[in-house]
């Protein structure tokens, strides 16, 4: 067993299959690519992977335990989504910061002595905290939830698309950052080369049918 | 003094008015016709019906029938309420009743008691009037409280999904739009209790200088119902939404859209 193993996963959204029979594993410290047109199912399988919404057969298993009511809440402090839309916050991205910290599972969560670190690393200045969260550019957005993932000192990652909006030399950085830790097991969707060229794994959605 | 009766002629020229709305409507095409005339008629049967009723319930003044009377207005209430908040009953109505039956009862005793220091808390003269009051107040809010969070948790649900996926309790990851229906839900009631005597004389005060009250005790009245309108209205919209956040998630935390009658 895998550390996710998913079994003949079947959605289906208003009628219109989305996925079917989707068999997937992947080992802990495995850096896997997703890649494929849109609209086919990725980002679906991520949101059924988090619990965020309804299957309607199928099996989903994060280190052996099923992806259920009672177990997805645990889950969601085990895996860090970062999601395609980053339209994610209102206020300052220093109040961002300070909400998710806030959260009773981050309490213990000293990650956040590592922000200016890492907002350095991905060429962000240390004032952007001060600044407004929804008056960032794209990129700078995506680089900010990249880090909050960073932060959460969590080992799993579900990343979509999250170097879409950002030039060749940081999506480099972004990539790097992910594969150099062997520990992290890693499952992006991504259009960019740079994760194609290192993943272990590349799974192209586009041949599948539905 | 005495006040004047409405003569049925003067009851005449007061519907007459609706031929303005009736008037604007047709010509933008509002669509409110049929509403209009039906709200209206409404509230014509309504009245009567109250109006019979109550001076029944004046002269009687049985304090379980003023009780069960409240409790009859607090359901209708909540009715109202899921229902302009386009939302179903079914789930809702009987917490939401509950929830608002107890702000509501312990608001009219500790006003009864401590604010007018009333013999009879139960007085059917202050107790359905005041409870009146309060609960039409707490209606508006609610309506917008209601409405606003189930609102916002759709447009905005990706920000809901973050803060899941950075581990946030589903509480945790609400109060954000528990916080923002709270107060889109009391501005209006706040403007009002700001601009209350120069912008507008409230229908009670009014009401009792027309029964010729002295406006000193109308505005000592006024000043204690509006903010026993405030408070427990913020409750009730504080309530409300609880109602949401308990009964308007599935285990996975998701937002149950079949709430909503659009659905």
């Amino acid at each position: 067993m895998g550390l996710l193993d998913i079994q003949n996963l079947s959605v289906s959204y208003d009628g219109k299959s989305i996925l079917s029979d989707f068999n997937f594993s992947i080992l802990k410290g495995e850096k896997i690519l997703i890649k494929g047109n849109s609209g086919i199912g990725k980002s679906t399988l991520f949101r059924m992977i988090m619990g965020f919404g309804k299957y309607n057969s199928g099996e989903i298993y994060l280190e052996g335990v099923p992806v259920d009511a009672d177990n997805i809440w645990d889950i969601r402090k085990k895996v860090a989504y970062v999601s395609q839309d980053t339209d994610i916050a209102e206020g300052k991205v220093s109040d961002l910061i300070d909400e998710v910290f806030s959260f009773k599972a981050n309490r213990n969560n000293n990650g956040k002595s590592d922000l200016e670190k890492l907002l350095n690393r991905l060429s962000l200045s240390p004032d952007l905290v001060n600044k407004e969260y929804m008056k960032l550019s794209g990129g700078e957005k995506q680089r900010v939830v990249l880090v909050l993932a960073l932060l959460s000192g969590k080992d799993i990652f579900l990343l979509d698309e999250v170097t879409s909006e950002l030039d060749t030399g940081l999506k480099q950085k972004v990539v790097d950052i992910f594969f150099d830790n062997p520990q992290w097991t890693v499952l992006a969707i991504s259009h960019d080369r740079e994760w194609e060229t290192k993943a272990m794994k590349v799974i192209d959605f586009s041949g599948r049918v539905n | 003094m005495v006040t004047y009766d409405i003569s049925l002629e003067g009851m005449f020229f007061s519907f007459f008015l609706l031929i303005i709305p009736v008037l604007i409507s047709y010509y933008l095409d509002l669509k409110l016709i049929s509403s209009t005339l039906e709200s209206a008629l409404r509230m014509v049967l309504q009245l009567l019906l109250v109006g019979v009723f109550l001076t029944f319930v004046f002269d009687l003044n049985n304090p379980v029938l003023n009780i069960v009377w409240v409790l009859v207005m607090v359901f209708v209430a909540s009715h109202t309420v899921l229902k302009n908040a386009e939302l179903k009953t079914q789930n809702l109505l009987p917490l939401l009743t509950i929830f608002m039956a107890v702000t509501n009862y312990t608001m009219l005793l500790y006003f009864n008691k401590f604010i007018i220091d009333l013999t009879d808390l139960f007085d059917a003269r202050y107790f359905i009037p005041i409870a009146g009051m309060v609960l039409g107040n707490s209606l508006k809010a609610n309506v917008i409280g209601m409405d606003n969070f189930c609102n916002e948790i759709q447009r905005n649900e990706n920000r809901y999904l973050f803060r899941l996926s950075m581990g946030a309790e589903k509480i945790e990851a609400l109060v954000p739009y528990l916080r923002k229906s709270i107060r889109v839900a009391l501005k209006p009631t706040i403007a009002n209790m700001a601009t209350i005597g120069i912008v507008f004389l409230p229908g009670m005060m009014t009401g009792q200088i027309l029964a010729g009250a002295s406006p000193l005790v109308a505005i000592k009245y006024q000043i204690a119902i509006m903010l026993a309108i405030y408070v427990t209205t913020m409750v009730n919209v504080l309530l409300g939404v609880f109602v949401l956040i308990y009964r308007g998630f599935d285990e996975y935390g998701m937002f149950k859209k079949e709430m909503l009658r659009s659905s």
